[in-house]
């Protein structure tokens, strides 16, 4: 610390050299955009610096758009739209039909074993479910002549596709492959033939690979039952409830029918949006989605979501015993995208905890005492402001929550400096140009804008806002949401009793 | 002559037996369209020095690629650094790691660390250290506009690292905190005790303990630094909108009067080609059971290297059209996740591995297959349109390993760093064209040792179908509490 002295004049003289800021111009985006007759947005950003594009469907259906007994149905299709069409993936359509017919009513009976199984009033015989479940897969392994697995997958790979894959969330599912230039037509082909014909084969053997993805990725980490608990701690009323792998009952038993009709329903032309970065001419991909995408019908949008929680009076508390180190997740209700609140709530939850000189990093990573991450989310309908804490050594989640609150009482009480908002207006401009130099980056922020604003500049405009929010509205916001009985705390646990393994010495071979 | 005869004979039997054994893949209603969508060549343009890219060497050593670039006003630079875990002795386990850490958190001898966070994150720019097995890294990321300073701090970094106590302190608890997690996520838990299994001591298996990190000193930080930060053991990628003279006489300026190091680097620890046969069984209290299957398999000079590659990508390593995914996830809906990946990029022997978690009572089911399944491409090899679609992949997706200037820079920048050739790329596809069925089967053969297979598992063996001792001789495994006083 000695040093601090000849430090801080070095550095008062490096910012002096660095304060060209105001000149830096702003982020100009030439997206075109065009609406196909049934709805579908294609919006296409020309970028010619490699012979390469970047793709990205966006659906505006998520998990909140769900309901109890199909919880987890917008990742299961996920899976799904990878199992081929009426013509993708099959060499024979029409002879699968009545084998998945056959199928689909083993799996009626099979439901009503498993709600029989639920409840101690019935008589239940397992030996019934398990033959159920053997026709069903017997059925399947005849099916199985006609399914060429993984076409799709195969054929955009074999073209040289990359970032290939698909994701799903609370708010929306997006599919994205990035591919050589001259590959635009096979793209529109492959994309408009699942979005038009999807068939929903091995989707009971599926239910068992999804299942799988929830033991692994909710049940076997901390993170993952952290995660879960906190979304049904925070939210009584609203489908943010469950988790978007959806709950294990609804995943062991769901059918097929819910789930295409809930396809049907949610995945129409008019619900997506279609996103293409990359060296293509704008013209042409819009001709190439009219020849693909205009043959499917137009039909009406989904229901919205209405449910919603009512304000909440009184701090919520759950434990999760897990046999992993203490760590916990601290919420608060805030509204959703579109609301002016949310920038100042961004900016508050930036200077708390992004980077080496944010708050929580001085005050409480630097002190040892453990880490804290905030973060404000911007969700289509209400969300949480949150912060993740993870102690180090000894210390407890007690302590780093206090940690936590008095911080943010410092926020109330003290307008945060301009030095602080002036170091997040310039890394949101930084972080802008950063994002120019990935295809793949641009198409999701145009997608995500475009499908849950309806206006693909609003990432842009999102970085004005944050660039505009001052010390009184960071004040003011912390002031409201941030407070005891708006707050929701979750924490996982030692299983009671048990202590972790003792101290033995350690096998190296 | 009769030799000749009956060779060609065998040959025609052979190829015989696998048309027959080959029924043609069923052709999907769509194949024609896809077949007629996916003609075309694809444009590839092969990086090489002198197109954009130039690359020149100081008198001290340090290497320069460089690429100008004005679409965007970004400007980044990557610096390779030739250190690495691989030297560090056993019992100072952990100097790499704090090294790359602190070198970053402390700052430099005239500004220290804190004033260098204030600095960067002001400008919206990073400057980040980090050292792994066997390469150092230093990335600077900022806008044009902050080219000058982003390099003077690159350079002070690199040269004058302070490594002040209170940053080390620091780091040290981060590793602490790290050390005291090692149990709690399946996941880390079986990749630890799979490579710890195959490798022993050797850095590439070591576990991270406290007893080798508490008593690192700020000067064993320093020596170290001293030792490898060395103008001649640096290469730096520098990619954005600069002006060549200009970034050059700069470059000059910030690092021309570092004096090279005659010191050779030190010899690296050799990995003994043993193997470790058996099923090792963690407890973790978990209702699925993770599993890593595997061997020692290859350094990355042997010349099998893309025979192997292409072997590994229809065995599990081409997700969902490999035989791994497509048995135990999509036929029996074992696993969400199964793969195989076979190392090839590592200098001593690397590793040759499958792995899935599946729930607990398929445990010997999901082993039974994988185990099968490596059996049967060693005896059988490949099809040939597995090897074509294999290979397709891997040469057509060859265009997004160069599709911005950073990525150009810093692909060239590795393969001189790992001792490649400059054409490398240029004969990469070469290599992946002349691999035939026969290279595949040899190398299927030659590498994969089913009975010699390290078989870790992390679960609760009492909930398991079957046991999994047809693979091997059990070994129990309680995992200690990481001892962190």
């Amino acid at each position: 610390m000695f040093k601090s002295h000849l430090s801080l004049v070095t550095c008062a003289f490096l910012l002096l050299t660095s304060l060209t800021w105001a000149q830096s111009a702003d982020v100009q985006l030439d997206v075109k955009k065009h609406t196909l007759a049934n709805g579908l947005r294609i919006l296409v950003l020309e970028n010619h610096s490699a012979p390469v594009f970047s793709s990205i469907i966006r659906f505006n259906t998520g998990s909140v758009d769900e309901y109890p007994g199909i919880t987890g149905s917008s990742h299961l299709l996920e899976h799904m739209l990878f199992k081929g069409t009426k013509i993708v993936g099959t060499s024979n359509y029409e002879a699968e039909v009545p084998i998945m017919a056959r199928i689909d009513s083993l799996a009626h009976l099979a439901y009503a074993e498993q709600v029989k199984l639920q409840s101690p009033l019935n008589a239940f015989d397992s030996t019934r479910l398990k033959q159920l479940r053997q026709q069903m897969a017997d059925a399947q392994a005849e099916q199985k002549q006609y399914i060429i697995k993984d076409e799709m997958w195969g054929t955009y790979l074999q073209n040289g596709g990359t970032a290939l894959n698909a994701s799903t969330g609370n708010d929306g599912t997006q599919y994205y492959v990035s591919l050589p230039k001259n590959r635009l037509e096979l793209w529109a082909f492959l994309e408009s033939d699942r979005m038009a014909n999807l068939v929903l084969r091995e989707f009971y053997s599926e239910r068992d690979v999804v299942m799988e993805e929830r033991r692994l990725s909710d049940e076997n980490t901390a993170r993952g039952r952290l995660a879960e608990a906190t979304a049904a701690t925070v939210n009584w009323a609203s489908s943010y409830r469950w988790p978007v792998v959806g709950w294990m009952s609804d995943i062991q038993t769901v059918q097929r029918e819910d789930v295409e009709q809930y396809f049907k329903s949610h995945y129409s032309p008019s619900n997506a949006v279609a996103v293409i970065v990359g060296d293509v001419n704008a013209d042409s991909v819009f001709a190439i989605c009219e020849k693909y995408f205009g043959k499917i019908p137009p039909q009406p949008l989904p229901r919205p979501v209405v449910t919603r929680d009512a304000p909440q009076a009184g701090e919520r508390r759950t434990e999760v015993e897990y046999d992993a180190s203490p760590m916990a997740s601290i919420c608060w209700q805030t509204p959703q995208i579109g609301h002016p609140d949310l920038p100042a709530l961004e900016v508050a939850a930036n200077i708390l905890s992004n980077g080496r000189t944010s708050r929580f990093y001085k005050n409480i990573r630097e002190k040892k005492l453990g880490t804290a991450d905030a973060g404000a989310d911007y969700s289509r309908y209400p969300g949480t402001f949150s912060c993740d804490i993870s102690p180090y050594g000894d210390h407890t989640v007690q302590e780093l929550e206090t940690a936590v609150y008095a911080e943010i009482d410092h926020m109330k009480s003290e307008k945060v400096t301009d030095w602080e908002l002036q170091r997040v207006r310039n890394q949101v401009d930084a972080q802008l140009w950063r994002s120019m130099d990935s295809n793949r980056g641009l198409a999701s922020r145009i997608a995500n804008s475009e499908i849950m604003t309806g206006d693909w500049r609003d990432f842009l405009n999102r970085s004005k806002a944050i660039k505009a929010v001052t010390a009184d509205d960071v004040m003011r916001v912390v002031n409201k949401y941030l407070v005891k009985k708006n707050r929701s705390v979750v924490s996982i646990v030692r299983p009671e009793g048990e202590q972790p393994a003792a101290a033995a010495p350690r096998k190296n071979k | 002559m009769k030799r000749l005869i009956s060779y060609a004979i065998t040959l025609l039997i052979l190829a015989a037996a696998t048309i027959q054994a080959q029924t043609p893949p069923a052709k999907s209603i769509a194949s024609k369209t896809i077949e007629s969508l996916s003609k075309g060549k694809i444009e590839l343009t092969i990086p090489h020095l002198g197109a954009g890219v130039e690359r020149i060497v100081l008198e001290n050593g340090l290497t320069l690629y460089f690429y100008e670039d004005h679409k965007l006003p970004l400007f980044n630079v990557t610096a390779l650094v030739r250190c690495g875990a691989i030297y560090d002795p056993l019992e100072r386990n952990g100097l790499s790691a704090l090294v790359g850490g602190v070198m970053r958190s402390g700052g430099t001898k005239s500004i220290s660390g804190d004033s260098l966070n204030i600095l960067l994150e002001y400008i919206g720019g990073s400057l980040e250290t980090t050292i792994g097995t066997e390469s150092g890294s230093a990335s600077l990321s900022v806008l044009a506009k902050d080219q000058d300073l982003g390099l003077k701090l690159l350079a002070d970094l690199l040269r004058n690292p302070a490594f002040p106590q209170e940053k080390l302190d620091l780091a040290k608890t981060d590793l602490k905190n790290l050390i005291k997690r090692r149990n709690d996520n399946p996941n880390r838990m079986v990749s630890t005790y799979f490579s710890n299994t195959l490798y022993g001591d050797h850095p590439y298996g070591r576990i991270l303990d406290w007893s080798s990190v508490k008593g690192l000193t700020v000067q064993d930080l320093a020596d170290y630094h001293q030792r490898f930060f060395v103008p001649n053991g640096i290469i730096l990628g520098i990619s954005g909108d600069f002006n060549k003279t200009e970034l050059l006489s700069k470059i000059t300026q910030y690092f021309g009067d570092w004096k090279k190091s005659s010191l050779p680097l030190p010899s690296q620890p050799e990995v003994a080609l043993t193997y470790h046969p058996g099923v090792y069984q963690v407890r973790k209290d978990i209702n699925q059971a993770y599993l890593m299957i595997g061997e020692l398999g290859i350094k990355r000079d042997n010349p099998d290297r893309y025979a192997i590659g292409l072997l590994n990508y229809v065995l599990g390593g081409g997700s969902f059209t490999s035989r791994l995914t497509s048995r135990v996830r999509s036929d029996e809906g074992l696993a969400y996740h199964v793969a195989s990946s076979f190392d090839t990029y590592s200098r001593d022997y690397g590793t040759f591995a499958a792995e899935c978690q599946t729930k607990s009572v398929t445990a010997y089911k999901a082993t039974k297959i994988i185990t099968e399944e490596i059996e049967k491409i060693r005896k059988e090899g490949v099809t040939e349109q597995e090897l074509e679609d294999a290979r397709n992949s891997i040469i057509n997706s060859l265009v997004f390993r160069f599709d911005t200037s950073s990525k150009i820079v810093s692909n060239l920048v590795s393969l001189e760093y790992d001792g490649y050739p400059p054409d490398y790329f240029e004969k990469y596809l070469d290599s992946y064209r002349r691999v035939t069925l026969a290279d595949i089967k040899r190398v299927a053969e030659k590498y994969l040792k089913p009975d010699q297979l390290t078989y870790i598992v992390v679960g609760k063996p009492e909930t398991f179908e079957k046991s999994l001792s047809e693979f091997g001789k059990i070994t129990n495994i309680e995992p200690a509490k990481p001892v962190i006083e």
